[in-house]
C-alpha cells in the first residue's frame, strides 16, 4: 500500500569562505555610447553568475542589462576573483563589481555636473541618463556623457575596486569568533509517497521558501533552487559511491550509480522570502549552495512519517526502507503477543 | 533566378562527383556546415529594461547553448593538437618500485611519456599540499595517476597506458573513518596521524544545560560518498609557446588560485601561466581544484604542440573530488515543551586519501551542526581523517546537507516524542533577528521562522490531513 508522508526542514548556511579572507575584483569601463564592460576574474559555472554581475552594474549605472558585457575568466586579462565557490559570487564579486562602478559613475558625474550646472552630488543616473536629482527633465544621456569624460574632458569612466567581507577568526579552543560575513536561511517541506511493500519512494511534491536577501534575478533563483533540489533527492534516495573491499569503486558510471532524472522530481514550488542584507550588493546575499541542503532532511522526515521508521544512513534506499518496514511490523508483533 | 541557383548546385555536384571518381579513397576536406541560425538577434524586452536589478533578465549565454553554439573546451582544436590519458593506479594503496614506460614510447604515434619524478613540484592541494599531480612513490589510492601519455590520438593513448608497466608492493589500506581514527589504523600518510584537522565550539555550560533539561536525546546519522557529475567533464588544453609561457584552457571554476597552483608545481612564475575558464558546463564544487592541468602542461613542453585531455565520467568518480560521508552523534537536552537548552555534537569526516577542501568543510559542517536554533549550551567537536579512498572536497553546501539530514532528523524525532508538531518545535527554537549563532556571532537579516511560516503556509501544513 502507498502511505503519503510529509516532512519539514530548516537550515542555515554562511555566503562566503571561513574566515579566510576571500576577495573579489573587478574592473567597469563605460564605453562612448554609454554601454559598459566589466571584467571580472569569476567563471560562469552554469549558474547565471555573469547575468546577474551584469544586472548589478547596470543598476549602478543606471543602464539596462543588455548595455552591460561581462567579460570573465581570462587571467591574463580579468582581475582577481576568490571564484566560483562558497555561494560567493552574487555578495562578494558583485560587491566589487558594485563599487567598481560606482568609481566609474562618480567620473560621470564630474563631467556632467558643469554641463546640468549643478554639483556632482546632486546627480542620479537613471533610465540611460544622467539627471539632477528631483528634476529628471534635467538630463543628459549617458553616452553623451561618457563621450564627453572622454573625448573632451580626457578622463575615461573607469572605475576598478576590490570588496573582501569582514570576518573574525575563530578562537582555536572555543570556536568563538565571526567566521562568515552573513548568513542565508531556508524551510523546505517535502510530500512523499513510500510504498510499505516494496520500500519505493516517490517525492509527489517540495516546498520551498528560501531567502537570498533581494533577488537580483528572481528567474536565476528559481532556477537554483529546483536544480538544488534535484541533487537533493539524489543524495537523500539513489545516489551512492560503492567500493569494494580493496578499495576500488564498483560503480564509477551513470548506470550503476543512480541520479534523479526528470521523471523523479517532484512538483516545486518556490518561494523567495522578502528580505534585504545591508553589507550586500542591492540587500543580495546568494543562493547556490543553500538550495540543495534541506532536501534530503525534510524527504527523510516525511518517510518517517508516512511509515514511522526513521532511516538514519543516506541515502535511503527502496532495500534500506523495506528492511525497517519489516523490522518495524516484526517488532509490532512481538509487543503485540 | 530560380532556375540559375539549381545550375549552380548542378555544376557544384559534378566538379564534387569527378573529384571523388580520381580517387576512390579521396576524401574531401570537410566543409563546415551552412549556418542555419539568424546572425541577427532580437533582444528580449526584459534586457532592455530598467531598473535592471530584481528584472527576470534572460542570460546572455542561453541563446549559445539553446543552438549548440556554446564552445566547451572539447569543442576546441589547435593545429598539431595531442591527446593525453592517464594511467590510474587501480590499486588503494602501495608502493611504487618501478615503473617501466619503454614499450609506450616505442609505439608509433605516441609523442611523450610523463612519471611523476618528472613534475618539478609533485605536490598540490588548497590547504595542505598533500596531493602528488602523478604518484610516484607512493599509491594513496586506486584512482591515483601512476603515468600519463600524450599521443596523435586518443585511442593510441589508451593502448600506451596498457604498455606501461608498473610494479607494486602492495601496503595495508583502511577504508572506514571510524576504524582510521584508530591508534593502530594503518596511517595513510605515515608518519603524519590520520586525524588531519579538527574542529571544536563550546558555548555555555554543556553540563548545567544537560541538568536543567527533562528529556534527553541521542541519534546517531551517516552519510554517503556521492559525487558531482557535472554535465561536462573536466577538460583542459595546454599549450607550452617557445617564450616558456603556457596557456591552459581549462574547466576550473577558479582560476586565481589555480593559476597558483598550477605555477607552483611547474615552478613557474605566476606571470608566466594563462589560465582562460571561458564556459564551465557544471561545477557543484568538483572543479574548485587543479587535476590534470600541470601534467598537460609538462606533456606540451616535452612535445612542442598543444595537448588536451578531456576526464572519463569513470575518472570524473574515481580520480576528482567527491562529498564527505560523515558519522555524526547528536546529544540534546530539551524541556518537556521543546525548548533545546543543551547539545552535544561529534563529526568525523571522511576525508578520503587527500586533505583537499576538507578543512572549509569541517569548519562549515561544525559551526553549522547545531542547525538554525538558539541552543546555549553547546560543545561541537569534528575531526577529519584519511582513509585510502578517492579524496573528498568541496561539494555544493561544504558539510551543510549532511549535518542538516542529522539535526532535522533528531528533531522530528524529539517533537514525536514530546508530542508537538515538528512545525511547532522549530518555531519554538529558531533564529530571529540578534540571535547569537554558536560562535557568538550576532545574526543579521534573519528570516529563518519567516522561511518555516511561509513554507508551511504555502504547503498547507495546518490544514487538516485526509
Amino acid at each position: 500500500m502507498k502511505r503519503r508522508g510529509r516532512g519539514i526542514a530548516c537550515m542555515w548556511y554562511p555566503i562566503g569562505f571561513t574566515v579566510s579572507a576571500n576577495p573579489s575584483a573587478a574592473t567597469v569601463k563605460v564605453n562612448e555610447d554609454g554601454t559598459a564592460t566589466v571584467l571580472t576574474g569569476t567563471v560562469e559555472t552554469g549558474q547565471g553568475s555573469l547575468t546577474v554581475l551584469g544586472q548589478i552594474a547596470a543598476e549602478e549605472l543606471g543602464v539596462a542589462t543588455d548595455d552591460v558585457h561581462v567579460v570573465s575568466a581570462d587571467t591574463d586579462v580579468t582581475p582577481m576573483d576568490t571564484g566560483a565557490i562558497a555561494s560567493r559570487t552574487t555578495y562578494v564579486t558583485g560587491n566589487a563589481v558594485k563599487l567598481a562602478a560606482e568609481k566609474a559613475k562618480a567620473i560621470l558625474f564630474e563631467a556632467a555636473a558643469p554641463m546640468l550646472g549643478v554639483r556632482p552630488e546632486q546627480l542620479e543616473a537613471k533610465d540611460r541618463t544622467i539627471r539632477v536629482k528631483g528634476f529628471p527633465q534635467r538630463n543628459l544621456p549617458i553616452g553623451e556623457v561618457a563621450n564627453h569624460a572622454q573625448a573632451v574632458k580626457g578622463e575615461p569612466a573607469i572605475g576598478s575596486a576590490s570588496w573582501n567581507p569582514p570576518t573574525l577568526a575563530m578562537d582555536p579552543d572555543t570556536g568563538q569568533g565571526k567566521p562568515f560575513s552573513t548568513y542565508v536561511y531556508a524551510t523546505q517541506i517535502a510530500e512523499v509517497e513510500v510504498d510499505d511493500e516494496t520500500g519505493d519512494v516517490e517525492v509527489i511534491r517540495i516546498v520551498a521558501a528560501h531567502d537570498c536577501g533581494t533577488a537580483i534575478n528572481p528567474m536565476l533563483v528559481e532556477g537554483q533552487i529546483e536544480g538544488g533540489i534535484s541533487m537533493g533527492v539524489g543524495f537523500a534516495l539513489q545516489e551512492e559511491m560503492l567500493f569494494d573491499a580493496a578499495g576500488r569503486q564498483i560503480n564509477p558510471n551513470l548506470t550503476n550509480y543512480i541520479m534523479p532524472t526528470s521523471l523523479d522530481m517532484p512538483r516545486i514550488e518556490v518561494d523567495i522570502i522578502d528580505n534585504y542584507d545591508p553589507t550586500g550588493p542591492f540587500g543580495a546575499k546568494g543562493v547556490g549552495e543553500p538550495t540543495s541542503v534541506p532536501t534530503a532532511a525534510a524527504i527523510l522526515n516525511a518517510i518517517h512519517d508516512a511509515v514511522g521508521v526513521r532511516i538514519t544512513s543516506l541515502p535511503a534506499t527502496a532495500e534500506k526502507v523495506l528492511a525497517a518496514i519489516r523490522a518495524k511490523s516484526a517488532h509490532e508483533r512481538i509487543a503485540v503477543r | 533566378m530560380t532556375d540559375k541557383s539549381k545550375v549552380a548546385e548542378k555544376t557544384k555536384e559534378i566538379a564534387v562527383n569527378l573529384l571523388r571518381g580520381a580517387g576512390e579513397d579521396l576524401r574531401l576536406p570537410a566543409a563546415a556546415p551552412a549556418v542555419t541560425y539568424p546572425l541577427e538577434t532580437l533582444v528580449p524586452q526584459v534586457r532592455q529594461q530598467t531598473p535592471a536589478v530584481g528584472q527576470r533578465v534572460t542570460r546572455p549565454d542561453g541563446r549559445l547553448h539553446g543552438l549548440g553554439q556554446t564552445k566547451y573546451i572539447d569543442d576546441l582544436s589547435f593545429p598539431g593538437m595531442l591527446y593525453a590519458k592517464i594511467k590510474r593506479a587501480g590499486i588503494a594503496s602501495a608502493r611504487i618500485k618501478r615503473i617501466d614506460t619503454r614499450a609506450a614510447e616505442a609505439m608509433p604515434g605516441v609523442m611523450a611519456v610523463l612519471t611523476g619524478r618528472e613534475i618539478p613540484v609533485n605536490s598540490f592541494g588548497p590547504s595542505l599540499q598533500d596531493q602528488p599531480v602523478l604518484a610516484d612513490e607512493r599509491v594513496f589510492h586506486a584512482g591515483d595517476g601512476v603515468a600519463a601519455v600524450a599521443a596523435v590520438t586518443e585511442q593510441i593513448a589508451l593502448e600506451a597506458l596498457e604498455r606501461i608497466q608498473v610494479e607494486y608492493e602492495l601496503l595495508p589500506a583502511v577504508f572506514d573513518p571510524l576504524t582510521a581514527l584508530q591508534d593502530d589504523a594503518p596511517r595513510v600518510h605515515p608518519p603524519k596521524s590520520n586525524i588531519y584537522a579538527t574542529k571544536t565550539i563550546r558555548k555555555g555550560d554543556l553540563e548545567k544545560g544537560f541538568a536543567a533539561s527533562d528529556r534527553i536525546f541521542e541519534g546517531r546519522f551517516r552519510t554517503q560518498m556521492v559525487e558531482h557529475a557535472s554535465l561536462e567533464p573536466h577538460a583542459a588544453i595546454a599549450q607550452w609557446d617557445p617564450n616558456g609561457r603556457v596557456t591552459l584552457w581549462s574547466t576550473l571554476g577558479r582560476i586565481t588560485l589555480g593559476r597558483v597552483d598550477i605555477a607552483r608545481t611547474l615552478k613557474l612564475a605566476v606571470n608566466r601561466v594563462r589560465i582562460i575558464a571561458t564556459i564551465v558546463g557544471g561545477n557543484f564544487g568538483g572543479k574548485n581544484e587543479i587535476t590534470q592541468e600541470p601534467v598537460l602542461a609538462l606533456l606540451s613542453k616535452k612535445t612542442g604542440r598543444p595537448v588536451k585531455g578531456v576526464f572519463t565520467r569513470g575518472e570524473g568518480f574515481v580520480a576528482t573530488t567527491t562529498r564527505h560521508p560523515f558519522v555524526m552523534e547528536y546529544k540534546t537536552g530539551v524541556t518537556k515543551d521543546g525548548r533545546i537548552l543543551a547539545r552535544k555534537v561529534r563529526l568525523v569526516l571522511d576525508g578520503g586519501a587527500y586533505c583537499s577542501w576538507s578543512e572549509t568543510t569541517l569548519g562549515k559542517a561544525a559551526i553549522l551542526s547545531a542547525g538554525p536554533y538558539r541552543i546555549d549550551n553547546l560543545l561541537v567537536e569534528a575531526f577529519v581523517v584519511y582513509t585510502n579512498k578517492t579524496m573528498t572536497g568541496a561539494m555544493r553546501g561544504f558539510g551543510a546537507p549532511q549535518v542538516c539530514f542529522a539535526y532535522e532528523s533528531h528533531m522530528d524525532d524529539m517533537a514525536s516524542a514530546l508530542g508537538l508538531d515538528p512545525l511547532d518545535i522549530r518555531l519554538l527554537n529558531v533564529f530571529d533577528e540578534g540571535s547569537l549563532s554558536p560562535t557568538g556571532q550576532v545574526l543579521q537579516s534573519v528570516v529563518a521562522r519567516q522561511s518555516l511560516l511561509q513554507a508551511a503556509d504555502r504547503f498547507g501544513w495546518r490544514e487538516a490531513r485526509p
